[in-house]
């Protein structure tokens, strides 16, 4: 492994190379570790592991120094004198290998059950020992994962009991090891007051962002969505059914085709639509195509043009646009264009602005300016003219298909038996037995809950 | 956590709380053997790892996972009853949230298990990860297994690996389908739960016997190996002492005399 990316090291690595630090004749050089009357074997100093990395590797001092420091960072190896500081030293300072259940995974991430657990065992184990930034997390979590809490006590005193049966050295060591693991998933605050300015900091900006939110009370909005439902209704195929007849049922395709984007004779139904917003109108090709005739006549045709312009820059090809938006200026808002189109003085600037750097939205204010305008001046007067009143009248009604004589033949309008019929039966039978029906209803909202 | 003992209660409620007492106990010793579980698991893959200690594991999470099975049926039927009186339902979905972060725990550890039985095969010895342990877990899982000498289970059969972990498999989906399971059949608000026990416990006594019905090893058994080495080094000192000052005195005795 002459050639060796550090940059590109990642935990699969880290472990291998641990898992060659284990061989019996290559591996690392283990030491042991004297505290007292206990002894524990498989101490190694840093530079130790420093000369293993440089010889086994073939790297110099430096890039051994970066590995080691990854691989105490990332808590495959720990320090055993000064657990929290993380860092390899080159010097008799001792390390140790983390066992394996403890090494960082983002497949099973530390979780807030775990850590409180722990923390009720380092607070049972001997009381005040909890460090403040500890003590904090212990009470942010009591709240946090109140409903379980008796579970974390419990569990922490049995973790306890099962670890008292073990010799001291290896308690020792287990405690070590699980030390050395929260301190890298958990690490301590560097300070209280940094910590709390930053929690503050983001609450304010994410209270600020909420308060310009636009808010519309539910009411009102479902008020709205019933106003829809109630203008829809009769052109709903599900509700209304379709004429002549459903294609589904009956295979004949006749409502599609008398539907379809261009026919020379529209359906009532669809001319009916565009009374319901500028949008219906603006969206039915055959629509369009009629307010255009209508604006010809009353010589403002250039505002639609511009505003089909402006949807082609938005929606078509991102090479065209500086193309389409040069055209656009040409034939609309240069002074003295053919097609001169009226925006205020404020838009006009703005967007004059913007065409000096084009893209995909530079005309929005100007598209949205001539928008309104149709919308509050052309289009009622286009739903009063004599036009649309003849469109309407010429407008087919296509006659439902007769039912056959005989009867297995029948053609269906309906795919099943309207849902709003069915919600008028359901009313009746409720009406009727209220006692056993409300109990009934009862059960079934309990279980959705 | 205190045992529900109703003395003066109504004939419909004594059924309840017995079950209340049975699901209880079941609980604790779910929790117990999942403290032993995670233990032995994070001893996998170390230098103490072995085929003994797979087979404990193996024997621990077969008696999680019977307990489990016991305490999510007892739970979910009870629960289900719509004329468990209001006390009763809220002991026992204290009961419910301490089984469902039990089965939590066990599940990560299983996983784990199967993950690192992957990597660190027992054929490759040389690769175990040397962490300083020296001792194995067998007194973990006699208190896991609540037996009080771990001869009395069977002996580890060797070939039983490749089985072991396709079982394994097995058993972690179906703990993923209870949990699931759990979930859709009974509705616990857990926001509404509250528990008994303050945010500080008191520390461990050697009198804590509020668990230890179910414990058939000794509390203090476990204790005497460290406390016995203890106890031999005072006894050491002083004697050695007392040597010293016999010594002094007699050579002042010959000196000044």
């Amino acid at each position: 492994m002459k050639e060796w990316n550090i940059k590109c090291v990642n935990s699969f690595s880290m472990e291998k190379v641990i898992v060659a630090m284990q061989d019996p004749d290559m591996g690392m050089k283990m030491r042991n570790q004297r505290l007292l009357i206990t002894v524990i074997p498989h101490a190694m100093t840093g530079r130790d592991v420093i000369d293993w990395l440089i010889q086994k590797y073939n790297i110099c001092e430096e890039e051994a120094l970066h590995v080691g420091g990854m691989l105490v960072r990332y808590g495959y190896i720990y320090p055993l004198k000064e657990p929290r500081s993380l860092v390899l030293r080159a010097d008799e300072t001792p390390y140790r290998f983390q066992t394996p259940y403890f090494w960082t995974s983002t497949r099973w991430p530390a979780s807030e059950l775990d850590y409180a657990i722990y923390l009720a065992k380092k607070n049972i184990r001997k009381q005040g020992e909890l460090m403040e930034y500890e003590k904090e997390r212990y009470s942010l979590l009591h709240k946090r994962i109140n409903h379980t809490w008796d579970f974390v006590v419990m569990q922490a005193r049995e973790q306890l009991r099962a670890s008292k049966q073990r010799r001291k050295a290896d308690r020792i060591v287990l405690e070590c090891q699980e030390q050395a693991y929260w301190l890298i998933n958990r690490p301590p605050v560097r300070s209280l007051t940094l910590h709390y300015s930053a929690v503050l900091y983001h609450t304010i900006e994410s209270c600020r962002r909420a308060l310009g939110r636009n808010r519309v009370k539910s009411s009102i909005c479902l008020e709205g969505f019933v106003k829809f439902s109630e203008q829809y209704q009769n052109h709903d195929p599900i509700m209304q059914g379709c004429l002549p007849s459903n294609p589904w049922i009956s295979d004949d395709t006749a409502h599609w085709t008398m539907n379809s984007e261009i026919v020379p004779v529209p359906t009532r139904l669809r001319v009916e639509r565009w009374s319901f917003s500028f949008m219906e109108l603006l969206n039915d090709p055959i629509g369009r195509r009629e307010f255009m005739t209508y604006l010809e006549k009353e010589f403002s045709a250039e505002n639609l043009c511009f505003w089909q312009a402006c949807e082609d820059i938005r929606h078509g090809e991102s090479s065209k646009i500086i193309q389409k938006v040069e055209d656009v200026y040409k034939n609309f808002l240069a002074p003295g264009a053919a097609r001169w189109v009226n925006i205020d003085s404020k838009t006009m600037d703005k967007t004059l602005e913007g065409i000096k750097h084009p893209h995909r939205f530079v005309m929005d204010d100007a598209q949205l300016h001539i928008y309104f305008l149709m919308k509050k001046d052309s289009y009622p007067r286009y739903l009063k003219s004599d036009l649309y009143k003849n469109m309407l009248a010429k407008a087919i009604v296509p006659q439902e298909t007769k039912k056959s004589v005989f009867p297995f033949m029948r053609r269906q309008r309906h795919s099943s038996p309207s849902p709003a019929q069915a919600v008028t039966q359901v009313t009746e039978e409720d009406g009727r037995a209220m006692g056993a029906g409300k109990a009934g209803t009862n059960s079934a909202a309990g279980s959705h809950v | 956590m205190p045992l529900v003992n109703n003395k003066v209660g109504d004939d419909c409620t004594v059924g309840t709380d017995k079950a209340l007492a049975d699901g209880k106990a079941l609980v604790d010793s779910l929790i117990k053997v999942v403290a032993c579980y995670r233990h032995l698991a994070s001893c996998v893959g170390s230098c103490t790892d072995s085929l003994q200690l797979r087979d404990e594991l193996r024997q621990t999470r077969e008696k999680a996972q019977n307990l489990a099975v016991s305490i999510c049926q007892h739970l979910t039927s009870h629960l289900r009853d719509k004329s468990l009186p209001e006390e009763q339902r809220k002991e026992m979905e204290l009961l419910w949230v301490a089984f469902s972060s039990g089965l939590e725990l066990l599940h990560v550890d299983m996983c784990k298990v199967f993950s690192m039985g992957d990597i660190f095969s027992l054929a490759n010895s040389a690769s175990l990860v040397q962490t300083g342990l020296q001792g194995g877990g067998s007194e973990v899982a006699a208190r896991a297994l609540s037996l009080p000498d771990l001869n009395q289970a069977r002996a580890p059969e060797a070939g039983l690996e490749s089985q072991e972990r396709s079982t394994m498999e097995q058993e972690i989906s179906q703990i993923d389908h209870m949990i699931d399971d759990m979930e859709m059949k009974v509705n616990v608000l857990r926001w509404m739960v509250e528990p008994h026990g303050p945010q500080y416990a008191d520390p461990l006594s050697s009198t804590d016997s509020a668990s230890l019905a179910l414990l058939s090893v000794d509390e203090e058994q476990p204790g005497h190996q460290p406390q016995s080495q203890h106890s031999h080094m005072v006894v050491f000192v002083v004697l050695f002492a007392v040597v010293l000052v016999a010594t002094t005195l007699s050579v002042c005795v010959v000196f000044f005399s």
